[in-house]
C-alpha cells in the first residue's frame, strides 16, 4: 500500500477542509503568548521579534508552517482538551479484568460450541478448544456498581469514574497490524497516528514540549512497538509522536557533550543566531527564521524537558500515590510524568506498557495465572492514581484517560491447561476498555455473549471510538481531513459512529 | 466474529465526497482519458526569446518565455563558489574540496561551469548520492519490518543501483532489469540482483500471521508501487474499488496485480523460508575460487571419493561466506488472480488474466500471442516510447531533487487529482528530450545543472511588488507553480547533512559497497522498544572507519530508523516515498549540536584547521568556514566568528577539565600533541560552524 509515500507538504499541512475563522486570531493570541513566556530569557526580543514581524499580518501561510504546533480552534466546544492513553501491549484478558462472564466459569473446560467459532480464523487455535472461565472473582464496586475483577484493587475505588466498554472490536487478530490499527484506524502503514491527528487538528499548548509524547515501560519482552505507531504518516512530521526515553536523556541528545557548559551553548546559540541572521538579511528566506528559533527552543527545552521529568520535583505523597520511584523507570513514574506533561499542554501523551501476551506458552511470563496478576501489579495503582490526581487538581473534567490494549483474548484456552497455567489465543471481536475524564459518562457500556465471544449489544469498533474522542476534543470526524495522494484521508477512513452513549 | 481482512466497506465517502470546490470536476468517463497527463508527450516548439544572450540551454528558454509573461526575468547567477557547492552537493551530495574551489574559481575558460558538472557526472560518489533518491522509491531496508523487524539480506540490491547510476545504465534498461531482471533471456547475476527492487516489501513475521493474507500485502505493494513510481498514478485507490478520479478499474488493478502475482516468494510467518528465494553474491576472489572448486570436482575421476569429499566440503565452506540477496523468481505454475471484493481476500470475485489499464497506452500487438503478458512484457510498456508518463513522471522527479519542488508539485501524482504542471512545455520538452535521446539519465541531469535556471542566485528578486513568495521548502502555493525566478534552497537530507559533516572534517571514508554499517547511535535505542531473541537487541556499533562511510550505507531499520536520520524527515521506507518532508524543529538542532556522531566531526574539523598550514587564527576560521561553505566569510561574519573563538578559547584556558571532558567525549586521538584547550575551543568553533543553516542548506 503506497498511501503515505509522499506527506502533503504544502502550507503547513492544513488543507482547506479544516480550516475556521478563529483560527487567524487564536495564532496571534498564541503568538503573543509565546513572546510574552519568552522575552525575558536570555535571547533577547531581537530574534522573536524579527519573527513576530515577519508573520504578522495577512502572510498566515510561513506563520502556519513555522508554526505547526499553533493553538487552532476546535470545530465546536470541546469537552477535553488532552488525552493520556495507556496502552497494554500484547491484548490484556478482559475475561480476567473487566467482562465478567458467570456461565462461561460455568462451562470452564467444555468444548466451545462448534456453531460459535465456526469459520473464524485465530493467530494459534486450531480445532475446537475448550472453554476457559476466569480464575478471578469480580465484584461491584462503587455507586455505579460496577464489576471489576480482584485483580484491579486501586481501580475499583475509582469505578464511579470509569467508563468501562465491553463490547469493543477491532479489525485485526495480530499484533502488530492491530497496533496500528488501534493508533491510526488502518493496518497499513502510512496513515496518521491519534496523536499526530489531534495536534493536526488543534496544535498544542506546550510551547516548549512536543505536542504528541510516547513513553514506554516494562519488560522489553512480548510485541514490540515501533515508530509507525506514532507516525505523522502523511500529516507534516512537527506531529509526530516524540518518544521520551526511560534511561539516559529523555529527549535524543538533549544535554550539552561533557565538558560544554550552558554558558558555552548559550554563547553558541547566540552566535548561531547572528550569523544567521546576516544570512537571513541577505537572502530573505523565513525558513531561516524558523531555524533561529528553532535553535532557541532546543536551548530552552535543555532546561525545560530535565525539570519536566524530575520527579523529584513531586511530594512524597504524590510519588507514594502512584508508586512511583525516582530514577526508576516504570508504568508508575510514567503516569505521574503524564500528569507532569499534559499539565505543561501537551495534547497527548500514549503510554505503552509491555508483555500482556499471554498465549500459555509457559507457566511464568506467557500464564494469564501468574503473567497478568503481575502486570495489573505494574499498573492499577498508578492509573488509579493518575485519575485521583487528575481529578484533585481539577484537570480530570479535561483530560480524557483511556486505557485498553490492541484486542482482547478468546474464551477458549489456546493451549492445554494445567492447574497451574492458562493462556488464550487473541481476539478481535470483543474485548474491554475503560476511559475516565474528558467529558465520559461513567458507567458501563456494551455487553458480550453469555460466553464472552461475541458482542450482544452496542458494539463499539476502533473507528467508532476514535471519532468519539475527537468529538470529545471538539473535532468532527468527518470533517478532519487532510488531502493525500487526491483524497480527502480522515482518522475513522470511512466509518466510524461518536458513541453518543459515552458522551456525559 | 467478523470477516478478519475488510479493509473497506463499500465506496470510501471520504473518496466519494471530495471537498465541494472539486466535486464538479471529479471525471467521467472518457472526459477522464483527455487528462493531459494521459496525452502523449509531444516535442514543444522552443519559445522564442529575444536575448538569446540570457539562454544557456532550452531549459531557459522556456522558463524565460514564462518569466516575460509575469513581466520578471531571471535573478543574477550565485557567487561562484556558492553555485560550485550548490551542483556538487546535487551531483555527488558532497560539500566541493578547497582544491576543487580554487581551481575552479581560477578558471576562465567559457566551458568552465560545464566541465565541472561533467567531473561530478564522471564521480563515483554521483550514483551513491543518487542511489539514495532511488532506494527511498524502492522503500530499500535491511529489515522486514513490522514489529519484529530483523536482518534481511538485500544490501547487494543497494550496491546494484549505486553502480547502475555510476555506468549510465539507460533509464529502461534500468527499469526493465529490476521489475523483470530474472526473466531476460540468459539473465545475467546483476540482472538478478536487480529485481531485488520488489523484494523490498515487508514481511511479518510475528506468530499467528496468515501468510497468504501477508503474500497479498506484498504483491499489492508491489502493484502500488511501480504504479506510483513509473507512472505517477494512485492506483493504490482502484485496491477496493474503481478509482473515483482517475480512469482505473477495480478489475484492472486486480489485472495489474497480477503480472506480479506469479513469483515464488512468500511472506508472513516463517522467518526464513520468506527471504526465499536468494541468489548468492560472491566477491570477484569468491568467484574465482568457486569456479576452481567446481573445476575440480569436475574433473575429479570415479572413485576419488576422498577427494571428492574434501572439495565438497571446501565449496560448502566457501559458499558460508558468500552473501546472498533476495531476488524474484517466477512460478512454473501460474497462479489464479481474482478480485478481491472490497479489497477483502476473504471475498475472491471475477478471475482476471494480467493486463495493462484501458486508460494508458497499449501493448504491441505481438505482447500476449503466445500466453499471458508477464512481468518482462509490463517492465518493457513501462519503457515504452509512447508511454505518455513514465519520461514525465521521472524527468519531474529529476527536477524534484535539484528545485525541491517538481515542475508537476504531486510528484506522486500525475492524476486528475495532482496538480498541474507549472511549465507544462518544459516538463513536456524535457520528457522527450530524455526518452528520445535513449532514456539517458547523466544527460539529463546534465541538462537541468548547466542551465541559467539552475544556476541564480537564491536572494529574494527586487523587482517591483508583484514578487514570488519565497520559493524554499514547502511553501509554494499549490495554486500558483513557482516562477522559477530564483535558485533553490533548501534544507539538506540527513544522510548528506552527515556525509557534509564527515567531508568537512576530514573522517569521511569513501569506500563503495558492501554490508550496511552501524554508526555512532545512542544506548539502548533499539531495546526499549524492541523485542529480545530476534537478535536485534543490541545496534552492533562498527569499527572506527566503517562509523564514517556515507549515510547511504547506515543500516535501515524500518521501525526504528537511525536517529539523526529519523530526526531528519528520513521515511522508514516501510513503503515507497517520492517526497520526503523537510521539518524544521528543536530537535533538529539537539540532534545536530549534540549527537556524539556531530561531535566527533567537529573535533575533527577542529583539528583540521588547527593543523592547517595558515599564519592566523582568522585564516584558519576561513579554511574551515571554506570547508562548510565553500565561500569566504564576510568581514562581520569573520569578525563575529574571531569573537566567539576567543569567547570559547578563554573558557577553556581557564577550564582545563571542561577541555580534557570535550575532547575525551569526542573519541579522537590526534598523531601531533596540541593544546587541549585550544582544541576544545576549535571543537566548539567546528560545532557551530557545522550547525549554521547555510551549511545545512543548499542554496
Amino acid at each position: 500500500m503506497n498511501d503515505g509515500h509522499a506527506r502533503m507538504t504544502d502550507g503547513g499541512g492544513h488543507s482547506a477542509a479544516h480550516s475556521c475563522p478563529l483560527e487567524a486570531a487564536t495564532e496571534v493570541t498564541a503568538r503573543r503568548r509565546f513572546l510574552s513566556s519568552t522575552t525575558g530569557g536570555f535571547i533577547g526580543a531581537l530574534g522573536l521579534a524579527s519573527l513576530l514581524n515577519r508573520n504578522s499580518g495577512a502572510a498566515s501561510q510561513p506563520a502556519q508552517r513555522h508554526r505547526p504546533l499553533a493553538v487552532r480552534m476546535p470545530h465546536f466546544a470541546p469537552r477535553a482538551k488532552r488525552v493520556i492513553c495507556l496502552f497494554m501491549l500484547g491484548g490484556p484478558s478482559q475475561f480476567e479484568l473487566l467482562d465478567h462472564k458467570p456461565r462461561l466459569n460455568a462451562l470452564h473446560g467444555t468444548p466451545v460450541p462448534a456453531d460459535l467459532v465456526r469459520g473464524d480464523q485465530f493467530a494459534f487455535i486450531k480445532g475446537t478448544p475448550n472453554l476457559a472461565g476466569s480464575s478471578f472473582r469480580f465484584a461491584q464496586h462503587g455507586q455505579s456498581g460496577a464489576e471489576i475483577s480482584e485483580l484491579l484493587p486501586h481501580l475499583s475505588t475509582v469505578a464511579d469514574d470509569l467508563a468501562i466498554v465491553r463490547s469493543m472490536h477491532t479489525e485485526e487478530f495480530n499484533h502488530d497490524p492491530a497496533v496500528m490499527f488501534y493508533n491510526t484506524g488502518s493496518a497499513f502503514t502510512g496513515r496518521p497516528a491519534m496523536g499526530a491527528w489531534l495536534t493536526y487538528g488543534l496544535g498544542s499548548e506546550s510551547e516548549e514540549l512536543p505536542g504528541f509524547v510516547v513513553l514506554a515501560s516494562g519488560e522489553p519482552e512480548g510485541p514490540p512497538v515501533g515508530f509507525h505507531h506514532w507516525t505523522s504518516g502523511f500529516l507534516p512530521t512537527a506531529h509526530q509522536g516524540v518518544r521520551f526515553r526511560g534511561d539516559g536523556d529523555p529527549v535524543l541528545f538533549l544535554s550539552n557533550p561533557p565538558g560544554v557548559t550552558r554558558r558555552t551553548r548559550r554563547q553558541t546559540i547566540a552566535a548561531l543566531r547572528d550569523l544567521n541572521q546576516i544570512q537571513q538579511e541577505h537572502i530573505g528566506d523565513p525558513e531561516i527564521g524558523a531555524r533561529i528559533a528553532a535553535f532557541e527552543l532546543a536551548f530552552r527545552m535543555q532546561t525545560s524537558v530535565p525539570e519536566l521529568t524530575d520527579l523529584g520535583r513531586e511530594s512524597a505523597t504524590t510519588l507514594r500515590q502512584y508508586g512511583a520511584e525516582v530514577g526508576h523507570s516504570s508504568f508508575a513514574n510514567n503516569c505521574l510524568l503524564a500528569r507532569r506533561l499534559v499539565e505543561r499542554g501537551v495534547r497527548f501523551v500514549q503510554l505503552y506498557h509491555r508483555h500482556w501476551d499471554h498465549h500459555g506458552f509457559n507457566d511464568k511470563d506467557q500464564n494469564v495465572l501468574h503473567a497478568l496478576p503481575q502486570r495489573c501489579r505494574e499498573i492499577d495503582q498508578p492509573a488509579a492514581a493518575l485519575i485521583k490526581d487528575l481529578k484533585q487538581r481539577g484537570m480530570l473534567d479535561e483530560t480524557l484517560v483511556i486505557w485498553g490494549g490492541e484486542f482482547g483474548r478468546t474464551p477458549m484456552v489456546q493451549q492445554a491447561p494445567t492447574p497451574t497455567r492458562l493462556g488464550r489465543d487473541h481476539h478481535p471481536g470483543a474485548f474491554s476498555i475503560w476511559l475516565a475524564g474528558g467529558g465520559i459518562r461513567p458507567g458501563t457500556l456494551g455487553r458480550t455473549d453469555e460466553l464472552g465471544y461475541q458482542i450482544a449489544e452496542d458494539g463499539v469498533h476502533i473507528h467508532d471510538l476514535h471519532a468519539t474522542l475527537l468529538h470529545l476534543l471538539g473535532l468532527d470526524h468527518t470533517a478532519l481531513v487532510h488531502r493525500h495522494q487526491g483524497r480527502d484521508f480522515r482518522l475513522t477512513d470511512v466509518a466510524g459512529h461518536v458513541v453518543e452513549k459515552l458522551l456525559g | 466474529m467478523r470477516p478478519w481482512f475488510i479493509l473497506l466497506i463499500g465506496i470510501p465517502v471520504s473518496c466519494a465526497t471530495p471537498a465541494a470546490e472539486t466535486r464538479a470536476a471529479a471525471p467521467s468517463g472518457s472526459a477522464s482519458r483527455t487528462h493531459w497527463a494521459y496525452q502523449a508527450a509531444r516535442r514543444p516548439q522552443l519559445p522564442e526569446i529575444d536575448q538569446p544572450t540570457r539562454v544557456a540551454n532550452p531549459v531557459d528558454s522556456f522558463v524565460l518565455a514564462r518569466l516575460r509573461h509575469g513581466q520578471r526575468t531571471f535573478n543574477p547567477p550565485a557567487l561562484p563558489a556558492v553555485r560550485l557547492r550548490r551542483v556538487t552537493l546535487d551531483l555527488i551530495g558532497l560539500p566541493p574540496s578547497l582544491d576543487e574551489i580554487d581551481s575552479f574559481l581560477a578558471d576562465q575558460r567559457p566551458d568552465a561551469w560545464s566541465r565541472v558538472v561533467d567531473r561530478l557526472l564522471a564521480s563515483p560518489a554521483y550514483g551513491e548520492h543518487w542511489g539514495r533518491y532511488w532506494l527511498d522509491l524502492a522503500r530499500y531496508a535491511d529489515t522486514n519490518g513490522y514489529n519484529i523487524d530483523v536482518r534481511r539480506p538485500i544490501w547487494p540490491y543497494r550496491d546494484w543501483v549505486i553502480n547502475a547510476l555510476n555506468t549510465d545504465l539507460p533509464f529502461d534498461q534500468f527499469t526493465v532489469e529490476q521489475i523483470a531482471g530474472d526473466l531476460l533471456p540468459a539473465a545475467t547475476r546483476a540482472q538478478r540482483i536487480a529485481t531485488g527492487f520488489h523484494r523490498n516489501t515487508m514481511i511479518n513475521q510475528e506468530g499467528g500471521v496468515d501468510p497468504e493474507a501477508d503474500r497479498v500485502k506484498t504483491i499489492v505493494d508491489r502493484a502500488n508501487t511501480t504504479a506510483t513510481v513509473w507512472l505517477g498514478t494512485t492506483l493504490a485507490c482502484s485496491h477496493c474499488h474503481d478509482h473515483v478520479y482517475d480512469p482505473f478499474t477495480q478489475r484492472e488493478f486486480f489485472a495489474f496485480y497480477a503480472f506480479f502475482n506469479q513469483t515464488t516468494d512468500v511472506a508472513g510467518g516463517v522467518p526464513n523460508s520468506s527471504l526465499e528465494p536468494l541468489l548468492r553474491v560472491p566477491s570477484p576472489e569468491q568467484q574465482v575460487e568457486w569456479d576452481r572448486l567446481r573445476s575440480a570436482l569436475a574433473n575429479l575421476a570415479d572413485g576419488q571419493t576422498a577427494a571428492r569429499e574434501k572439495l565438497r566440503q571446501a565449496e560448502t565452506a566457501l559458499l558460508e561466506s558468500v552473501p546472498s540477496t533476495m531476488v524474484l523468481k517466477e512460478r512454473s505454475q501460474r497462479r489464479i488472480t481474482q478480485v478481491h471484493l472490497r479489497g477483502d481476500i476473504g471475498n475472491p470475485g471475477e478471475i482476471v488474466t494480467p493486463a495493462v489499464p484501458a486508460a494508458l497506452h497499449p501493448f504491441p500487438a505481438a505482447v500476449g500471442k503466445s500466453g499471458p503478458p508477464n512481468r518482462l512484457d509490463l517492465a518493457r510498456w513501462l519503457v515504452a516510447g509512447d508511454n505518455p508518463l513514465t519520461g514525465r513522471v521521472t524527468v519531474n522527479r529529476y527536477w524534484q531533487r535539484f528545485f525541491g519542488t517538481g515542475l508537476v508539485a504531486t510528484s506522486d501524482d500525475f492524476g486528475k487529482r495532482g496538480q498541474s504542471p507549472s511549465h507544462p512545455a518544459l516538463l513536456d520538452w524535457l520528457a522527450r528530450e530524455f526518452v528520445d535521446a535513449g532514456w539517458r539519465v547523466k544527460a539529463t541531469h546534465r541538462l537541468i545543472a548547466t542551465s541559467r535556471t539552475y544556476q541564480q542566485a537564491t536572494h529574494r528578486p527586487h523587482q517591483g511588488e508583484n514578487q514570488t513568495p519565497v520559493r524554499s521548502s514547502q511553501q509554494d502555493s499549490p495554486l500558483a507553480g513557482p516562477w522559477l525566478d530564483r535558485g533553490p534552497r533548501f534544507r539538506l537530507a540527513p544522510e548528506t547533512i552527515r556525509d557534509l559533516a564527515l567531508a568537512a572534517s576530514g573522517l569521511l571514508n569513501q569506500q563503495i559497497g558492501g554490508p550496511s554499517v552501524y554508526p555512532l547511535q545512542p544506548a539502548g535505542f533499539w531495546l526499549e522498544f524492541g523485542t529480545r531473541g530476534f537478535d536485534m537487541e543490541k545496534w552492533p556499533t562498527s569499527a572506527a572507519a566503517e562509523r564514517s562511510r556515507r549515510g547511504v550505507y547506515t543500516f535501515w531499520r524500518r521501525t526504528t530508523v537511525y536517529p539523526a536520520f529519523a530526526i531528519f524527515d528520513a521515511p522508514s521506507r516501510e513503503h515507497c516515498t517520492v517526497r520526503r518532508p523537510r521539518s524544521n524543529t528543536p530537535l533538529q538542532a539537539l540532534s545536530t549540536l549534540n549527537d556524539p556522531a556531530f561531535l566527533r566531526c567537529a573535533a575533527a574539523l577542529g583539528l583540521r584547521a588547527i593543523e592547517a598550514d595558515h599564519p592566523s587564527q582568522s585564516d584558519r576560521i576561513v579554511f574551515a568556514f571554506r570547508l562548510c561553505l565553500s565561500r569566504r566569510p564576510q568581514p562581520t561574519e569573520l569578525a563575529r566568528l574571531v569573537t566567539f573563538y576567543e569567547q570559547q578559547l578563554d573558557h577553556y584556558r581557564s577550564h582545563h577539565s571542561d577541555a580534557d571532558k570535550l575532547i575525551t567525549a569526542a573519541g579522537l586521538s590526534p598523531v601531533i600533541q596540541i593544546d587541549r584547550s585550544e582544541w576544545a575551543a576549535w571543537t566548539i568553533l567546528a560545532s557551530l560552524l557545522l550547525n549554521l543553516d547555510e551549511t545545512i542548506t543548499k542554496g
